[in-house]
């Protein structure tokens, strides 16, 4: 098989799962602990690197911003600036690579390992589907949790940026939160909230669909763990372009 | 009677199994033997319905598992129990989560009655007191026997075993042995896949020899000794020659 074909048939593949994530999506009831369980891996666990993550990029933001500004006097914008960037671009996409770092070598590995130790030739074997038992789980808990990690990371950007602001560019910390909270339109919102249900599933998907198709004993499963975040992190910044040029024009 | 016919499988251009037909007795143990990567472990996914094979049927109870729907496989699979080689057990629960995970209507029982079902279960296998452990905490053997009870957790009519025996003891590698005997007693159909010559000659009835994806010799012990097959010759040379030499053999009589 020519690497073409093999990419074509890793295609086929994944659309296949995606569609059997559909047509199981009901069976998460059956599954709440295990789907309560991954909430609580991707949840708690990833709290604080968002947390820092968020921090920083915010503190970033307002610095190069703000150094530029000042030399119209215009400082006053940073709080928009930083606003704006954080909730609409670098919250979402930040989150998300952070996430796709995270959540999806765990994933892949977790399944990679069981896959190996035939774990999941287990479950098929007594009658259980592993798209049912750990996809979707793993899915649902994704599209659940990234949106509140990501509004985390939004808001402790703008915090961030906010004390720096204050700090070094000498800021009124209200007028700066003003600003940059009456600066947002719903349209700002709707994308920088859409954005990573997006990540998250297609993050979640990726990871399982690696971590499924692992052989090749544990060379193989490092590879498939690489290939997961690759493909999700490149993918992250597909879906920002298209959210970006495409969804946001059509708003 | 399971009955396997003319079935191919080819995985990433390797010829897997090469036009393979085979009857699996009710009530028997059936030994597949042949070197490692001939094939063996792949009969025992064909079955279950894990592999699909390019060409051929499975017959199972009068139907083909190739053109089941995944409803009829699931049935299928709750006649059929297997016991992987690596044993397949999930590491974050404990024996007793290990044995009831897969266990249908479960929901329905009480704690009373799962609690005496993980009992009986464990007792058949020798691993009472055991329930609250996890697989880090069990020998190579221990891991064995619980997946053994879990795979008889359904009541399965089949209980397919993948190597059994590889790379246990010569005492807890007797006690999968009598665990085999046992369920033959007890009127379950056992598939046993192995490249342990003396394993498979204490437990089986029929034996399936296979090489390179192709069944060499079938049929009784008495059957494959007298095979005219290289193959077969080479494979149970030591056992042949073991069995002429009167030393070898006055020496086992003794042990006895």
């Amino acid at each position: 098989m020519t690497r073409f074909q093999k990419m074509i048939f890793g295609l086929q593949e994944f659309s296949l799962l995606i569609k059997d994530i559909f047509a199981h999506l009901g069976s998460v009831k059956d599954n709440w602990t295990e789907t309560i369980q991954e909430m609580y891996l991707i949840g708690t666990k990833s709290f604080f690197l968002i947390f820092l993550g968020g921090l920083f990029i915010g503190i970033i933001l307002a610095i190069e911003t703000g150094h530029q500004l000042e030399t119209f006097g215009a400082t006053a914008w940073i709080a928009k600036t930083v606003s704006l960037g954080m909730v609409r671009e670098l919250g979402p996409v930040i989150a998300g690579l952070l996430l796709a770092a995270r959540t999806g070598a765990k994933n892949t590995s977790e399944l990679g390992a069981m896959q190996l130790s035939e774990q999941i030739d287990a479950l098929r074997a007594f009658g259980a589907s592993p798209v049912e038992k750990l996809v979707i789980p793993r899915t649902i808990a994704a599209l659940v949790m990234f949106l509140p990690l990501t509004l985390i990371a939004d808001i402790v950007g703008i915090l961030g940026g906010m004390l720096v602001s204050n700090q070094t560019f000498h800021s009124d910390i209200s007028v700066f939160w003003n600003t940059a909270v009456t600066s947002l339109k719903m349209k700002d919102l709707f994308v920088g909230f859409l954005k990573p249900i997006f990540f998250g599933f297609f993050i979640a998907t990726i990871s399982c669909y690696f971590g499924l198709t692992t052989k090749g004993g544990t060379t193989g499963l490092g590879k498939n763990t690489i290939n997961a975040v690759v493909y999700s992190s490149a993918l992250i910044l597909v879906i920002d372009f298209i959210f970006t040029k495409v969804v946001w024009e059509l708003l | 009677m399971i009955e396997l016919k003319n079935i191919s499988i080819t995985l990433n251009d390797n010829v897997i199994l090469d036009d393979v037909t085979l009857n699996i007795e009710m009530g028997m143990n059936t030994i597949v033997l042949g070197p490692s990567g001939a094939g063996k472990s792949s009969i025992l996914k064909i079955i279950l319905g894990l592999w699909k094979p390019d060409n051929g049927e499975i017959i199972f109870e009068g139907k083909n598992v190739c053109k089941m729907t995944d409803d009829e496989i699931l049935q299928l699979r709750k006649k059929v129990g297997i016991v992987f080689q690596g044993n397949a057990l999930f590491d974050s629960l404990t024996v007793a989560e290990n044995i009831l995970y897969f266990l249908p209507g479960k929901k329905k029982l009480s704690e009373n009655e799962l609690k005496y079902k993980i009992e009986e279960l464990l007792s058949f296998v020798n691993l009472s007191g055991t329930e609250n452990l996890y697989p880090e905490e069990l020998s190579g053997g221990m891991k064995k026997r619980v997946a053994i009870a879990r795979a008889l957790a359904f009541n399965p009519q089949v209980v397919l075993f993948d190597e059994p025996t590889t790379g246990l003891d010569p005492i807890n590698t007797e006690s999968i042995l009598e665990l085999i005997e046992k369920l033959k007693q007890n009127g379950t159909t056992s598939v046993v896949v192995t490249h342990i010559l003396d394993d498979a000659i204490e437990v089986g009835d029929n034996f399936i020899v296979i090489n390179e994806g192709k069944i060499v010799e079938a049929g009784s012990l008495e059957k494959i000794l007298r095979s005219k097959n290289p193959f077969v010759n080479e494979f149970f040379k030591r056992f042949i020659e073991e069995n002429h030499n009167p030393f070898i053999r006055i020496s086992k009589e003794v042990n006895k």
